[in-house]
């Protein structure tokens, strides 16, 4: 594997398969997330990406092959160890706590790494609401802080998990779709947000994203995945004029 | 000090010199009432309980009363066959249940949902038939008498205060980052675990606490009772009667279970006393009135109209609009 940016990869799969019975959805997956960069992760529906993110979280078992994250194997670790790790992520089908008010939901997810068994059974920190209040700020989500997260607007609640995903300070986030079904300009905000992340705090990012405008805005390399396997990789111009990417994905 | 424990100070000095006018006469009194009062108390306890496992992680319990019996065997195998004074047979009987809950709860809380529920009930009556079969330690099907004890107002005492300490102990635990986890666990558990929460080691805690205090109950009732057996202890509608109360009075709410448990204990007198023959017909009637017209409990009712069509009804009723769910523009 080349490793464009000289060095050592933040995430990395070595061979990684998934069967569900007699399914193949992922067969000897290589990849690598260098650090500091926004890759994307494209492929048709039901090409497995989605599945590699939940092994990747370590929300589903893999059937072979191997994980690294930050130089040392998660495998075979729970998706709470991964998080304490630094690895955040959003889900295809979004996953926050309807019943709570976007402010609960925030103070939900605090830097579980640094909690301490006593801190566990004490109120809240300031540290953590002050954090909370931060990112709600900078994901325009101040009016809405008092709704429950179930009365959101679909794009309203994208940005609450992804600020859910960011409230521990992670250094690598996976977004699962993160522009479906979010109107035009809050697509915009949501691409400002990654951008000033990652260019400001140097936070990495691993896309999936159908949405073409997006990931060639954003992402510095692509990868693509099709039937479960890797059918290429490159900087999103060069996947512009890969004959088999294009019949794959955009079904030309 | 806040709103709570000032309400629970309060309730707990009001209750605390009933006793003290029990008399033939003047018959202010009587010693039925101070025993149904004892009995509210332990009803209350229980169902906070419950709702720590059943209202705020979300883990519908349907074998929670496994606790109870186990808490009131492990005491009175302690008293009746060791001839352990009761103070000491009662910390047996809570670590019974304890450890039980320690080694069932890190099988069964790995499913999800109504298998869990099942996968309790199951527990529950398999335990039932266990003690039934350990005859030579548990008496088998004709039980065990422990030594008689009468003092009422003593056990009035007792479990006033440990009501009272239960209920503060949710409520101090609903405030602490351990009962929001517990919150976002029942909310989203995928979501929960991946937000860095150790959901497995969450439930565990939760269940154990839970199943601590329902055993320390179950200690305490069979020496009031004197007498145990497994089909007195092991009682399926102990536990339908925990989800009744949680569920009327609010799931995950600290004064739902008490509310909740209170006015089902009076319920139940006023139906026992007129229609002993139909009480659990209503009993059933009633769980199912509640799910359908109160599925958030009074509790709930109260703190947002907009979720149930009783709620909904009141609040037109009141002239006020009640809240609809806000679609906020993006």
């Amino acid at each position: 594997m080349n490793t464009p940016h000289g060095q050592s990869p933040l995430l990395e799969g070595r061979q990684v398969s998934k069967n569900f019975g007699g399914l193949a959805a992922l067969s000897n997956v290589d990849f690598a997330v260098y650090p500091g960069e926004v890759m994307g992760l494209i492929g048709p529906n039901g090409s497995g990406k989605t599945t590699l993110f939940d092994c990747l979280s370590r929300v589903q078992e893999v059937s072979a092959g191997q994980i690294f994250f930050k130089g040392s194997e998660i495998t075979h670790k729970k998706p709470y160890q991964v998080a304490h790790m630094g690895l955040a992520r959003t889900f295809q089908v979004i996953r926050v706590y309807r019943k709570l008010t976007v402010w609960e939901n925030m103070l939900l997810s605090p830097q579980w790494g640094k909690i301490t068994p006593s801190q566990l059974f004490k109120p809240t920190s300031e540290a953590i609401k002050a954090r909370a209040r931060e990112l709600i700020g900078f994901l325009l989500l101040d009016h809405v802080m008092d709704l429950k997260a179930g009365n959101l607007s679909g794009g309203q609640r994208r940005l609450l998990e992804i600020g859910m995903a960011l409230m521990p300070d992670p250094d690598l986030i996976l977004l699962d779709e993160a522009t479906s079904g979010v109107n035009p300009t809050l697509i915009e905000e949501i691409k400002d947000r990654i951008r000033t992340l990652n260019q400001q705090q140097h936070k990495t990012f691993l896309l999936i994203e159908h949405n073409i405008h997006f990931i060639s805005d954003l992402c510095s390399r692509v990868f693509v995945l099709n039937y479960g396997e890797k059918l290429a990789e490159g900087t999103p111009a060069e996947l512009m004029e890969n004959e088999e990417v294009i019949e794959a994905y955009f079904g030309a | 000090m806040g709103r709570w424990t000032l309400l629970l100070v309060l309730l707990f000095l009001l209750a605390l010199p009933l006793p003290k006018f029990v008399g033939p006469n003047p018959k202010m009194i009587s010693n039925a009432l101070l025993f149904s009062m004892t009995q509210m108390f332990m009803l209350i306890t229980l169902a906070s309980n419950w709702n720590l496992i059943g209202g705020f992680t979300g883990y519908v319990d349907f074998g929670h009363a496994v606790f109870f019996g186990l808490g009131a065997y492990g005491t009175g195998v302690m008293m009746a066959k060791a001839g352990w004074p009761f103070a000491p047979a009662l910390v047996i009987g809570a670590l019974v249940a304890v450890i039980f809950a320690l080694l069932i709860g890190s099988a069964t809380l790995r499913l999800k949902g109504p298998y869990f529920s099942i996968a309790m009930l199951g527990t529950f009556v398999a335990m039932r038939e266990i003690v039934r079969v350990a005859k030579p330690l548990t008496g088998g099907g004709s039980g065990l008498t422990l030594p008689p004890y009468l003092n009422r107002p003593l056990f009035y005492y007792i479990t006033l205060v440990m009501a009272i300490l239960v209920i503060w102990f949710i409520w101090w635990l609903r405030g602490t980052q351990f009962g929001a986890s517990l919150i976002a666990i029942r909310e989203d558990e995928v979501g929960a675990e991946m937000r860095g929460i150790n959901t497995t080691l969450h439930k565990i805690v939760a269940f154990s606490l839970a199943a601590f205090s329902t055993g320390v109950v179950g200690g305490l009732w069979a020496y009031q009772n004197t007498f145990i057996d497994p089909d007195v202890v092991f009682f399926e509608s102990r536990t339908v009667e925990m989800v009744m109360m949680t569920m009327l009075g609010g799931l995950g709410t600290v004064a739902g279970p008490v509310i909740g448990a209170a006015l089902i204990y009076w319920l139940r007198d006023v139906v026992w006393a007129n229609f002993l023959q139909f009480h659990l017909i209503v009993q059933g009637l009633l769980l199912i009135a509640i799910v359908l017209f109160l599925p958030e409990g009074l509790m709930g009712t109260l703190g947002d109209r907009s979720s149930t069509s009783l709620g909904r009804l009141w609040g037109r009723y009141m002239n006020a609009s009640p809240q609809t769910p806000q679609e906020a523009q993006p």
